[in-house]
């Protein structure tokens, strides 16, 4: 089994079927109009329900990365780079995947997402420089 | 000043401390751990089991709660306890409230323990437990980003980048806590290390190296909170609990900049209750799960301006003769993972001068902290005050 697989929950089902589909997804506040990540049904600015999905590219800048040499996670063969990524589209959000280039990234380097086939099932969001071409998606396979 | 109901800085105190041998196989059920370390704690302070009326832990579902300790140890009926889900942030805040309940009449005397195998049995982040049941676990799990070291070598990697923190600042503290820990004879790791022998040590998660990282143990450390009044005609010199405060902290997936934490809006609070200011302190237990915690929260609580906690410890200022001597017991890093209880414990032998070659001469005030604010956004941090 390569790794962990996602455990979405009541909110952040339908965005894992749009990753599913290819899709970066946020949700956007009816009321005040603030973009957020993760899925959630407030709006932490004006505490109010309603929201619709915005699918908007997934771009960011290189916040800190990590190189993990340890065997945390059966199955995932270590050495592997998981990078932490300031979201472009929503204030103050972060998220995470692995790095999709051959050099290591740099500080505050604008980035692109790139969905990276897992195994039959599984689709997530990886991470790549934004002038470099997708490289190749089998890091981290599953070990033997 | 806002109308207060309940005066409460130096109106409680810690009278007693109990430990259970730190190892790497304790053999028994952290439920026995327990109350070896509450029975110790109470025999320190010269009360008995049948003087309990409160207890208190924090644990993340990998230890026994107050409700299979007390029946364990015939405490039929406690009027006040607490069973605190959460992992470092909220080790001061476990004591805290016991505090708050003291103060409030709810208690008099009540026990704060936290008894972990945290080697044998539940490893953080590591084998033999399952992910957390972490709201956020999903959008880093596939990743294979879920062990603490990783999450906060992101961190310690994030205030590189922007103050310039080096391995070798990092490894300052590392070598700098073996250094006290080699007068512990409590401490698991007493052998002195150096800055060659840190950045030799190998990579766990990149900027992180095996000697960045806290010890597994496992054990159990207690401390009996009463008043302060009552404290005085016990056992033990009484350390009194000037202030307690809670922050919040950062999300995972929300924050807008990862080298400031918590901590840095809870110390005026904290501060502010005790009356006194960085400068007042005379000794610090900062939590340290990792070496990177110590650095960050040396500027969050004061006492170097921001980005300059590395060049700080490298300076020498934490170690027992400097300005500001810091995890005096050797800390996570060298006396064993406690998850914070056990800082709580040295502040109080610091405190009463009963702390041995690693002595703080003249200490009368003593800072401790939890967890800073990183992955569970919360945090807690005490003061405590020589009475
Ligand atoms: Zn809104």
């Amino acid at each position: 089994m390569p790794g962990y697989r996602p455990e979405p929950d009541r909110d952040s089902r339908a965005w894992w079927e749009r990753v599913a589909r290819r899709e970066f997804a946020v949700q956007e506040c009816d009321a005040c109009g603030t973009l957020r990540f993760p899925p959630r049904a407030f709006c932490a600015a004006c505490r109010t329900e309603g929201w619709r999905w915005r699918e908007v590219a997934p771009e960011g800048e290189v916040e800190s990365w990590i190189v993990s040499r340890q065997p945390f996670v059966p199955g995932l063969r270590d050495p592997y780079l998981v990078v932490m990524v300031r979201l472009k589209a929503v204030p103050g959000g972060l998220v995470y995947g692995n790095w999709r280039a051959e050099r290591p990234p740099e500080a505050g380097e604008r980035v692109r997402g790139v969905f990276t086939q897992v195994d039959e099932e599984l689709i997530v969001l990886d991470w790549m420089p934004e002038s470099c071409i997708a490289i190749r998606s089998g890091e981290n396979s599953p070990a033997d | 000043m806002p109308k207060r109901l309940l005066e409460f800085s130096d109106h409680t105190a810690i009278a007693g401390v109990g430990y259970t041998p730190f190892t790497k196989d304790s053999g028994v059920s952290t439920l026995t751990l327990a109350c070896r370390a509450v029975l110790a704690a109470l025999e320190d302070a010269g009360l008995a089991p049948d003087d309990v009326d409160g207890l208190a832990t924090h644990r993340v579902g990998d230890s026994a709660p107050p409700t299979l300790v007390g029946p364990a140890l015939g405490l039929a009926d406690l009027s006040w306890h607490l069973d605190q889900f959460g992992g470092g942030s909220v080790s001061h805040a476990v004591v805290g409230q016991a505090a708050l309940a003291v103060a409030a009449g709810l208690a008099e005397t009540v026990v704060c323990y936290r008894a972990i195998n945290a080697r044998s049995e539940f490893r953080m982040g590591g084998t033999g437990r399952g992910l957390p049941a972490s709201f956020e676990v999903q959008y880093q799990a596939p990743y294979g980003y879920v062990a603490p070291a990783q999450q906060f070598a992101m961190y310690a990697r994030a205030h590189m980048l922007r103050y310039g923190t080096r391995a070798e600042h990092l490894g300052a503290l590392a070598v700098t806590q073996r250094a006290n820990a080699a007068k512990n004879p409590r401490a698991l790791m007493r052998t002195p290390i150096t800055l060659d022998d840190y950045l030799a040590s190998r990579w766990i998660a990149e900027p992180f190296r095996l000697l960045d990282c806290c010890l597994e143990t496992d054990g159990a450390c207690a401390v009996v909170v009463t008043t302060a009044e009552r404290a005085r005609s016990l056992r033990r010199p009484p350390v009194l609990v000037s202030a307690a405060a809670w922050g919040g902290g950062t999300s995972h997936l929300s924050c807008d900049d990862p080298t400031v934490t918590a901590a840095a809006a809870l110390a005026p609070r904290l501060y502010a209750q005790a009356g006194l200011g960085p400068g007042d302190v005379d000794v610090a237990e900062l939590y340290d799960c990792f070496t990177y915690s110590v650095i960050v929260q040396l500027e969050d609580y004061g006492f170097c301006p921001k980005g300059e906690g590395g060049p700080y410890v490298a300076s020498g200022a934490t170690a027992l003769d400097g300005a500001l001597p810091v995890n005096t017991h050797g800390g996570f890093l060298s006396e064993g993972y406690v998850h914070g209880i056990n800082h709580i414990a040295e502040a109080v032998s610091q405190l009463r001068g009963e702390a041995g070659d690693r002595q703080v001469p003249g200490a009368e005030v003593a800072l401790s902290t939890a967890q800073p604010g990183y992955v569970l956004p919360a945090t807690s941090a005490l003061i405590l005050r020589r009475a």
